[in-house]
C-alpha cells in the first residue's frame, strides 16, 4: 500500500514538473499521452470493468471536438460555451448508441463498430459541414475568462489538472457499489439476474459515463491539435484505444496511459525509420495477447508478488 | 384469494416441439420444504426456470404468496422475495468473498446506484457477511478470492448468496450436487437447520437426502407431474419405482 503511495507521489512529481525540465516536443507528445489515455480510459471502463469491448468510442470523442471546433471556428462561440456544447453532444450521441447494451459478445462489437462507422462516414460525406476530408482548421487557442491558454505548457497543466480531477473520480466510481455490479456483470450476468439486479440498465448508464470521457477526451484533443478531420473517428482510433487499455493493462486505473505512452511513443519513434509501423504495433498486440494478458501492470503485479513470496 | 406460499396453475413451457414442462399444477404450503424429483429431462430444472423467471412458461399461472408473477422478470421476481441457487455453481469467481455477498446485498437494494461511496463502507455488510458466513462454515473467508476457494466451499457460498436477503421462497437447485459425501452431509444439515419462515422447493437427486429433508415430494417425469406425497408414499409407490429408480 505504501509502495503504491510513493510511486503516485513520485509520478505526481514527474507529469507535474516535465516541462520545467524537457522541451515542447515532449510536452507535446505527454499533452497527447493524457488525451489518448483518457480516451482508453473510457473505453477501459466497459472494456476491463464491465466486460463490452466497444468500438465506437472514437464517435463520441469527434462528434464532441468537431461540435466545439464548429461552434468556436465558424460561428464564433466562446470557449466557455464551445466546451460544454461538445460535451454535451458527444454524451448525447453516447444516450442514442448507448442503446447497443442490449447485446452481448461478438453482437456488441460488431454494432458499436458499425455505429462507429456511421459517424465516420458523416465526417467524411458530409463535407459541406464538417469540411470532409480537411476537416475544420484553424481552431484558436481555448480562452477562459479572458486568459488565453496559448503555450503548450500552459495547456499541458490545464489537461493534467482535468485528469487528476477525472482519476479521482473513476477511482470512486470504480469502488463504489456502482462500480462493483459493473464487476459483477462482466463475472456472471446470469447470476446477477436472479440476485435481482437489471444488468442492462447499469451497462447504459456506464456506457454514457464513459461516452462523457471520451467527449471530454475529444475536446482537450481538437485544442491541443487545433485540427480535427474524419480520421479521429475511424476504425484506427477506436482500436488504437482498445490497444492501449489491454497493452497497459485493462481494469486498472493508470494502465490505459501507460498503454498509450507506449503505444504513442512506439509509434512515434518507429515510424521514424519503418514504413510498416502499423505492422509492428500489430506485432506488439500479438504478443501482449499471448504472454502478459494483464498488460504492463499486470506483469508488475505478477513480479512484484514473485518477489515478495 | 389463496394463502399457498407457491402455486402454479397448469404451467407448460415448450421448446420448439418439446414440451419440457407439461401442465404442471401444485401448491405449496408457507414453511413447507417441498423437494422435486424425476429422472434426468423430467423437466425440474426448467420448472425452477419458470418459477424463479429466467424463462416465461409458455401457459399457465405462477402464484407467490397469492400475487400473480407470471409476467414478472427474474429480477423483479427476487425483489419479490424469491431466491434461488444454481444447479452449476455460479458465484463471481473473479471477486472475494466479501465483494459476492455485498452483491447479494446490493441487489434489491437501491444503494446498488450508488457512485460516491466506496463498497466497503456499506452500513452493516461486513456483519452481515460475517454472520451468513459463519452459518454455513466460511468464517473469516471475506477477503479470499472465489476462484481459490474449494468446490465445496463455493456451493456453501450459493447458498449464502440466495439466503443473505432473507426470501421467503427458496429454490435450491442440487445444492449438493458434484459434493464428497462429507461435504453434502454438512451443506444438507446447514439447509435443514434453516428457519421455517423460508418456504424450500429443492430438486435433488440424491434420494436419500431427498427423503429426509421433505414434507412433501413431488415427482416429474417427462415433463409431466406422476406423484406428490410424503417421502414413504412416494418411497413406495410402484409407478415412481418404476420410472425413477430404472425397475420394471
Amino acid at each position: 500500500m505504501n509502495t503504491t503511495r510513493l510511486i503516485a507521489i513520485v509520478l505526481l512529481i514527474i507529469v507535474v514538473g516535465l516541462p520545467m525540465a524537457a522541451g515542447t516536443y515532449w510536452v507535446g507528445l505527454v499533452t497527447q499521452i493524457f488525451i489518448f489515455g483518457l480516451l482508453a480510459l473510457a473505453v477501459d471502463l466497459l472494456l476491463g470493468h464491465a466486460g463490452l469491448f466497444s468500438l465506437c468510442h472514437a464517435a463520441f470523442f469527434a462528434v464532441a471536438a468537431y461540435t466545439t471546433s464548429i461552434l468556436q471556428v465558424r460561428y464564433g462561440v466562446s470557449t466557455q460555451w464551445a466546451v460544454p456544447a461538445g460535451l454535451l453532444a458527444g454524451t448525447s450521441l453516447g444516450l442514442l448508441f448507448g442503446l447497443s447494451v442490449r447485446t452481448r459478445g461478438v453482437y456488441f462489437i460488431l454494432v458499436t463498430m458499425a455505429m462507429g462507422y456511421i459517424i465516420w462516414g458523416v465526417g467524411y460525406r458530409w463535407s459541406a459541414f464538417t469540411g470532409g476530408d480537411s476537416g475544420i482548421t484553424n481552431v484558436p487557442a481555448p480562452m477562459v475568462s479572458g486568459f488565453q491558454i496559448s503555450t503548450a505548457e500552459q495547456f499541458y497543466y490545464v489537461v493534467l489538472a482535468v485528469l487528476l480531477v477525472v482519476l479521482a473520480l473513476y477511482q470512486k466510481l470504480v469502488r463504489s457499489p456502482f462500480g462493483l455490479v459493473l464487476r459483477g456483470i462482466k463475472s456472471g450476468e446470469p447470476r446477477m439476474r436472479s440476485l435481482g439486479f437489471n444488468p442492462a440498465r447499469h451497462l447504459y448508464v456506464a456506457f454514457v459515463i464513459s461516452a462523457f470521457m471520451a467527449s471530454l477526451a475529444g475536446v482537450l484533443y481538437v485544442y491541443h491539435n487545433r485540427f480535427i478531420n474524419p480520421v479521429a473517428a475511424s476504425l484506427h482510433v477506436n482500436m488504437e484505444a482498445v490497444l492501449m487499455a489491454i497493452v497497459g493493462g485493462s481494469g486498472t486505473l493508470l494502465g490505459p496511459f501507460i498503454g498509450a505512452a507506449l503505444v504513442l511513443g512506439l509509434r512515434n519513434w518507429v515510424s521514424s525509420f519503418f514504413e510498416f509501423h502499423l505492422a509492428v504495433m500489430g506485432l506488439v498486440f500479438i504478443a501482449v495477447v499471448i504472454w502478459a494478458p494483464g498488460g504492463v501492470i499486470g506483469l508488475l503485479r505478477r513480479y512484484s508478488s514473485g518477489k515478495e513470496k | 384469494m389463496n394463502q399457498f406460499a407457491l402455486s402454479l396453475q397448469s404451467v407448460v413451457k415448450m421448446f420448439g416441439g418439446v414440451r419440457a414442462v407439461d401442465g404442471v399444477s401444485l401448491q405449496v404450503a408457507p414453511g413447507e420444504r417441498r423437494v422435486v424429483i424425476g429422472p434426468n429431462g423430467a423437466g425440474k430444472t426448467s420448472l425452477f426456470h419458470c418459477i424463479s423467471g429466467v424463462i416465461r412458461p409458455t401457459s399457465g399461472v405462477i402464484q407467490c404468496f397469492g400475487e400473480d408473477i407470471t409476467q414478472l422478470s427474474e429480477p423483479q421476481r427476487t425483489q419479490k422475495g424469491v431466491g434461488r441457487t444454481f444447479q452449476i455453481s455460479s458465484v463471481f469467481a473473479e471477486l472475494t468473498v466479501l465483494e459476492n455477498v455485498a452483491l447479494a446485498v446490493l441487489g434489491i437494494r437501491q444503494q446498488k446506484w450508488g457512485m460516491w461511496s466506496a463498497v466497503n463502507q456499506l452500513k452493516g455488510l461486513r456483519e452481515k457477511a460475517a454472520e451468513q458466513l459463519a452459518l454455513v462454515g466460511l468464517p473469516g473467508k471475506e477477503e479470499v478470492m472465489v476462484k481459490s476457494l474449494s468446490y465445496g466451499e463455493r456451493r456453501q457460498l450459493e447458498l449464502v448468496l440466495a439466503l443473505v436477503n432473507g426470501p421467503k421462497l427458496l429454490l435450491l437447485d442440487e445444492p449438493c450436487a458434484g459434493l464428497s459425501p462429507s461435504e453434502r452431509q454438512r451443506l444438507f444439515s446447514i439447509i435443514k437447520n434453516l428457519p421455517r419462515s423460508i418456504t424450500m422447493l429443492m430438486i435433488e437427486h440424491d434420494m436419500d437426502i431427498a427423503l429426509a429433508l421433505a414434507d412433501r415430494v413431488t415427482v416429474l417425469h417427462r415433463g409431466e407431474m406422476i406423484l406428490e406425497g410424503s417421502a414413504q408414499e412416494v418411497r413406495q409407490n410402484p409407478q415412481v419405482r418404476e420410472v425413477y429408480f430404472g425397475q420394471v
